[in-house]
């Protein structure tokens, strides 16, 4: 197990490699640079900023010299906002993603495999239907209807709950976090169902039962665990893909994370920033990638890694 | 006994002004500004915040207008070429130093120091020698800005420029402390407010300086909202005073709403259509330009399309130049039916017909508005002449870099928003050494007019001859202008002192938030 970890956590490193690479070549092949504007610059000054980037060397060198930055985690200076390094934008908008991303994952898990199991243990009744047929509403109404939907009936009729912005307050983290978590939610709970319908009709539940243990503890002893399996696996990306920032949540409830950092850097061409948040959510995905190996190894001794694996 | 002075007012001032106004102002500011460093900040939404807690020589008052800042008097030699300011010796910055001539020539001077890379230095280039200290051909210290002591400043320029003392208002030529570091996000500041913090993408709050002697809103919060319709929910929600802008869209639901509320106002900018004279089908055939010209009808276009309060163009230069008179295209007077006339027996003298009719590309970059003129224009065009026109999205920089180049375009979404009140501003676009002369116009005749003009101090004289440079590009047509922008705000009827100005400046300094009015 522990070399089998090892291993996994060194071809991360040949990966990251090659996810660098590939970054910075495709993002300096996009037409147009940091600096075009609506106004042109006049050429004195456009060669001055330049040379101020190192924009002016050949680009196999900017390369090297890039590699070099990262090696001591210096991801440089943003071209667009220029006031700030890479490093501090990250700094001060990965919590903010983190903690939307991982309030709303914990909301989605919860929700998300409670609703599944109830429309599986009630399977062709009206509750599974009507939980199925929700979640199916869940999955298919992209965040951007239902966030300004959110924001106009609690936010600017009710007046409950402020309209976007960021302090800290639980207040501002309410609407975004159930944003975010609905299709989660829906996604899951629908996960969970077909997992535990499967589960439930497997050899070593229909013998629990036999032995006449009561219905609850047969879920909760023996089917939850191996119907939880397709979750986690699922979770380890996709909670990934939520702590780095939400770019649709970000715009309209006015929250300082990365994820449009993502955006706003390949359109500003801010090379720097671009590669600084691709190679910080490379490392996140091959990390939680590994945790959830780790995670369902530890669910499912079946597949428990061995050494000669 | 300085000290204790200090440490009184320190003291004292927040708390009479807090005595004053209580309730913090809270205002959109749109996207995140690029950057606090007055050299390199462009945005409007950091010229919005360079303004506030920073100041020139001079500043612009709630009108707009360019008045006395840092500067307390100032004499212009009869040339046009030499100016002598008085600095005003109660100028201090936020650290209690006074605001002396030496600061502003250490500011110059970086501006357009090779090293410091300034976007923005070019807006300085007819001071003497600037060009040279751009090139890295002279030191910084032979460029035309002198302190000779600390209460007088001498700036001599290359040419006269009459809009010089708006530009004093413009964060490029505003001072440096001898005390700031490279960190621009840190003081002193020397205008009315200094900042206190900054979060990126979520606020910027501003306190009141202390060592200013009016009595301001004691706070201000600038939040950066990249969504308008997020904007409006959050004004809407009572979170904001003032909304940088409204969303496109829904300018008839406001005015219907909020119409007493919403202020829509002209502001300095002219949106046109440029066209590409490098290549076929617009080499040599002013005829066909003028057909599309006239082609288009702008009144529903304004009315009907965009719908969002802006005024049909006939002229490059926009109104609310003081007496400069626009120069308008031929025929802008008449009924739309008389120009759709003529537009057509322009297009048949012009060779093309319905059955060889013109095949046309218009660009543009990604943008619901743009989306939107450009479908409206390309079926008017169709209308009326019968031109195939295909429609060309492209990403942001995609576009500037195909408009600025030359190669593939033929016509493209133009536009221009004035960076001082002058004329000239809008003309030397059509300049044939420009960089912004994306049509690639070259007229020996345009050249010779604005030459001229950069000769001359602001009179009447100088404005003829602008008026001329304008009236030969509208024969030319270069250009198709369509519509004049406008300002768009949503201001809280408890905010007091909000003035509108056709440069759409609007300082923290003259608004304060008043008892909530209860209609």
């Amino acid at each position: 197990m522990l070399k089998y970890s090892l291993r996994r956590l060194l071809w991360a490193v040949p990966t990251l490699v090659l996810l660098i690479t590939l970054a910075f070549f495709m993002m300096r092949v996009a037409p147009g640079g940091p600096f075009d504007s609506e106004k042109s610059l006049p050429p004195e000054i456009e060669a001055n900023l330049n040379a101020k980037y190192h924009l002016d060397e050949p680009l196999v060198q900017q390369y090297f010299r890039y590699l070099g930055q990262i090696l001591h985690l210096d991801f440089g200076p943003s071209f667009s906002y220029k006031d700030w390094t890479v490093n501090e934008l990250i700094a001060d908008g990965f919590p903010v993603s983190l903690t939307i991303g991982s309030l709303a994952m914990l909301l989605a898990f919860f929700a998300g495999t409670s609703i599944g199991t109830l429309a599986a243990l009630r399977q062709n009744t009206a509750v599974d239907y009507g939980a199925m047929g929700t979640a199916m509403i869940g999955i298919s109404i992209p965040n951007f209807v239902v966030a300004p939907l959110l924001i106009l009936l609690v936010a600017v009729y009710a007046g409950w709950l402020p309209a976007g912005g960021w302090d800290w307050s639980w207040q501002r983290m309410v609407l975004p976090v159930i944003t975010l978590a609905l299709p989660m939610i829906a996604y899951i709970a629908r996960l969970m169902r077909g997992s535990m319908i499967e589960v439930l009709h497997s050899n070593f539940i229909r013998t629990a039962r036999a032995k006449g243990l009561p219905e609850t503890t047969v879920i909760r002893r023996h089917a939850l665990k191996p119907a939880l399996l397709p979750v986690i696996s699922f979770m380890g990306p996709a909670t990934a893909g939520l702590i780095t920032g939400s770019v649709v949540i970000e715009r309209i409830f006015a929250i300082p994370g990365i994820g449009s950092y993502f955006v706003q850097g390949a359109m500003n061409r801010d090379y720097t920033l671009v590669m600084g948040v691709v190679v910080f959510y490379g490392i996140l995905i091959i990390l939680f990638n590994f945790l959830v190996d780790l995670i369902y190894a530890w669910f499912n001794p079946r597949i428990r890694y061995e050494d000669h694996g | 006994m300085k000290t204790l002075s200090r440490i009184v007012v320190l003291l004292v001032a927040p708390l009479l002004s807090s005595l004053v106004h209580t309730a913090p102002l809270m205002r959109g500011l749109g996207p995140e500004p690029d950057s606090l460093d007055i050299h390199h900040g462009q945005g409007v939404s950091s010229l919005n915040i360079l303004r506030d807690i920073r100041e020139g020589l001079l500043t612009v008052n709630a009108q707009g207008q360019a008045v006395a800042g840092a500067a307390a008097g100032w004499e212009v030699s009869r040339d046009g070429t030499r100016y002598r300011f008085e600095i005003d010796p109660s100028a201090r910055w936020s650290d209690g130093q006074p605001v002396t001539a030496d600061d502003f020539a250490r500011g110059w001077r970086r501006a357009l120091d090779p090293a410091t890379a300034s976007a923005n230095a070019q807006l300085l280039s007819a001071v003497k020698n600037a060009r040279a200290v751009l090139a890295g051909t002279v030191e910084p210290e032979m460029l035309g800005i002198e302190a000779v002591d600390d209460e007088t400043l001498k700036i001599e320029l290359e040419q006269p420029v009459p809009w010089l003392l708006y530009l004093l208002t413009h964060p490029v030529s505003y001072p440096l402390s001898q005390n700031g570091s490279d960190d621009h996000r840190q003081g002193p500041f020397n205008g009315a407010y200094m900042l206190q913090s900054w979060v990126p993408n979520a606020e910027l709050v501003l306190q009141a300086n202390p060592h200013r002697s009016a009595a301001f809103t004691p706070t201000v919060k600038w939040f950066p909202v990249q969504d308008p319709a997020s904007e409006l929910a959050r004004y809407r929600a009572g979170e904001l005073h003032i909304t940088e802008t409204i969303p496109p869209g829904r300018y008839r639901w406001l005015v219907a709403n909020l119409g007493r509320e919403l202020q829509v106002h002209p502001y300095l900018g002219t949106f046109f259509l440029g066209l590409n004279l490098r290549r076929e089908p617009f080499v040599a055939q002013p005829g066909l330009r003028r057909a599309l010209a006239l082609a288009i009808d702008r009144g529903k276009l304004t009315d009907l399309v965009l719908a969002s309060g802006e005024q049909p163009a006939f002229s490059l230069v926009p109104p609310g130049l003081g007496e400069y008179q626009p120069q308008a295209m031929a025929l802008s007077a008449t009924l739309q039916a008389e120009r759709e006339e003529e537009a057509r027996s322009l297009y048949r003298a012009a060779g093309y017909s319905a059955e060889k009719p013109l095949r046309l590309q218009l660009r543009f970059n990604t943008s619901s508005t743009h989306r939107r003129m450009a479908i409206a224009v390309a079926a008017m065009w169709k209308q009326v002449l019968g031109v195939h026109t295909e429609l060309v999205n492209e990403e942001w920089k995609v576009y500037v870099n195909n408009r600025r180049h030359g190669v593939v375009t033929q016509v493209f979404r133009g536009g221009w928003i004035a960076d001082y009140a002058d004329p000239s501003n809008f003309l030397d676009l059509f300049d044939s050494r420009s960089e912004q002369n994306w049509s690639g116009y070259a007229s020996a005749e345009l050249d010779r007019y604005l030459d001229t003009a950069r000769r001359m101090p602001a009179n009447r004289q100088r404005r003829r001859v602008l008026q001329q440079a304008e009236q030969l590009l509208m024969n030319d047509l270069p250009l198709i202008p369509l519509y004049y922008y406008v300002s768009r705000h949503l201001v809280k009827p408890e905010v007091e002192g909000f003035v509108p100005n056709v440069m759409d400046v609007h300082l923290s300094r003259y608004l304060t938030v008043g008892e909530r009015n209860t209609q």
